[in-house]
């Protein structure tokens, strides 16, 4: 029945010197299926958490208080000077290794790979996120912090209801921007076998050699995934403008 | 105006698609330029694949590639009486390496199978035997390869092992990119069992101390020929290849090479190439496709 439906696609890209006659072989086809919805599902696990990284790294370093600060600028620094992909294999080759070793006489390792894509891509991202926090926190007018305090609010007061929600609204552009790459970044999970769409189509093409078909999928893919996300951002930020600021 | 343009852009993509068919390894017009771009330039690329050990692997010191494909790759030029540039590939990327003309021929531990054969030639005769070797924990209780089956099991991305252990054994395939990565994932309990080249397994449970609560007793996993590699169509350049190579199995250079580099398990499959060679026999069963 599936095949009814494939068979006129691949008839049609032939000619064109393009063969995707794996999408009549049921495993193929379903491996395929199955990696876009792992990168989904890694999209959709990465997205939260690498936000909720980035505002509590953003409320660390933006706390005024030195012993939070310091250690908080350092991860940041060696976060986002390192490669994704070097921190994956170090995370996910070295210290799951050391884990599992620690935890051999107690039972299983319970991290599993794609576990380790999300907490790795999403603290990577997270700083990124925070630089971004971090600029609209300071760019909140120092007045309207000094209103806030005089209405006796408390710090935590002041950030959750004072500079966050205006430092959301400045940074979201950057936000927006760093999630669309995030998407994109969901890919490096192919490398340690976390069967997202790239790991399924590398798997794929290493015994049909259609490559170029593959990488064609894979595009329009991560190009549907990441237009998406620009399409909410720029709804959130119709919807979170207010008058008067940045107009 | 914008028929014009529109007729441009339809050309434009007439000739992506061309280009892409040209790339995706369509037979070439002329037969064989490869052979003569290498005696015109007297060098020759050759994809070699170094995963550490006495059969490729990059010395510290001199960042040199030493060991056993290396020194075949070298010698192959020397057979042909070129120059040599050796690239290093891994078995995820060989063949684009190949199609995209990066390289003129792999020495790249890469047996001869069907599906390999179809879409590029190569020089008959083999230059070595390998076949697929399990490791694993020694208390992991596993007796037979039949004991994978719907376990994890790791190996790299390309590895010709992956299809008889889904389809015979079902096992559960996960593809590092390349057999460092593969061995580290089982170490970190990610799979039960690792499948590589038995060269490169054997080494590691006979000599290495790291590896000693492992063990690889399983017979090998489809012992197939290693074969030269080239451009599909490439007839004349597999053919000078083939010479080189029919050459070393009857003056002993194979076997020289296996002792010098330090493999420590000698092939039988070479021996068995030697005397058909000074038998002037037909290749052993094995090794015919």
């Amino acid at each position: 029945m599936i095949d009814a439906v494939f068979a006129p696609v691949v008839a049609f890209f032939k000619p064109l010197g393009l063969n995707y006659a794996f999408l009549l072989d049921a495993m193929d086809r379903q491996a395929f299926w199955r990696g876009m919805g792992v990168t989904l599902e890694l999209c959709l696990l990465v997205i939260p958490c690498s936000l909720a990284a980035g505002v509590l790294i953003a409320a660390a370093l933006t706390s005024g208080r030195t012993w939070l600060a310091l250690p908080t600028r350092a991860f940041v620094e060696v976060t986002r000077n390192t490669p994704t992909l070097v921190q994956l294999y170090c995370a996910f080759l070295v210290l799951n290794m050391l884990i599992t070793q620690q935890l051999h006489q107690y039972g299983a390792n319970p991290l599993t790979p794609l576990m380790w894509v999300v907490i790795v891509v999403s603290l990577h991202k997270g700083v990124f996120h925070a630089e971004a926090l971090r600029a609209g926190i300071e760019a909140v007018p120092r007045v309207t912090l000094e209103a806030a305090r005089s209405l006796g609010f408390s710090r935590r007061q002041l950030l959750w209801r004072v500079e966050l929600p205006l430092a959301v609204r400045f940074a979201l552009p950057s936000l927006i921007n760093n999630l669309v790459d995030l998407v994109k970044m969901t890919a490096v999970a192919s490398a340690i076998a976390v069967g997202d769409v790239t790991y399924e189509s590398i798997m794929i093409w290493t015994q049909r050699d259609n490559v170029l078909e593959l990488l064609l999928l894979i595009l329009l893919y991560f190009g549907l995934l990441t237009w998406f996300v620009s399409v909410v951002g720029r709804w959130l930020e119709t919807r979170l403008r207010m008058p008067g600021y940045g107009q | 105006m914008s028929t014009q343009k529109f007729g441009f852009t339809r050309s434009a993509v007439a000739l992506t698609l061309a280009a892409a068919s040209a790339w995706l390894g369509s037979t070439p017009a002329h037969a064989d330029d490869t052979l003569d771009r290498i005696k015109e330039r007297k060098r020759v690329v050759i994809g070699v694949v170094v995963s550490g050990g006495p059969f490729g692997a990059i010395d510290p010191a001199t960042q040199q590639l030493t060991g056993f494909n290396p020194e075949v790759a070298r010698g192959l030029a020397q057979g042909l009486g070129t120059d040599v540039e050796l690239v290093a590939v891994l078995p995820s990327n060989r063949i684009q390496y190949l199609q995209q003309k990066r390289v003129d021929l792999l020495v790249a531990s890469m047996e001869w199978t069907e599906e390999r054969a179809a879409q590029l030639t190569f020089a008959p005769t083999p230059y070595y035997r390998n076949g697929g070797a399990a490791i694993f924990r020694k208390d992991s209780g596993i007796t037979r390869w039949e004991d994978l089956a719907g376990k994890p099991v790791c190996l790299s991305q390309g590895s010709n092992y992956g299809k008889p252990l889904t389809e015979q054994y079902g096992a559960q395939l996960k593809g590092f990119r390349g057999a460092s990565e593969s061995l580290l994932a089982l170490r970190g309990g990610n799979c039960v069992a690792a499948v590589h080249d038995g060269t490169l397994i054997y080494r590691l449970v006979e000599d290495d101390a790291e590896w000693k609560g492992y063990a690889a007793p399983f017979d090998e996993l489809i012992p197939s020929p290693s074969v030269v590699w080239v451009r599909p169509g490439e007839k004349d350049t597999a053919q000078a290849v083939d010479r080189v190579i029919q050459g070393w199995h009857r003056d002993g250079w194979l076997i020289a090479t296996e002792k010098s580099v330090g493999i420590s398990r000698p092939s039988a499959a070479l021996v068995e190439l030697q005397g058909a060679a000074r038998a002037q026999a037909p290749l052993p069963q094995w090794a015919q496709k």
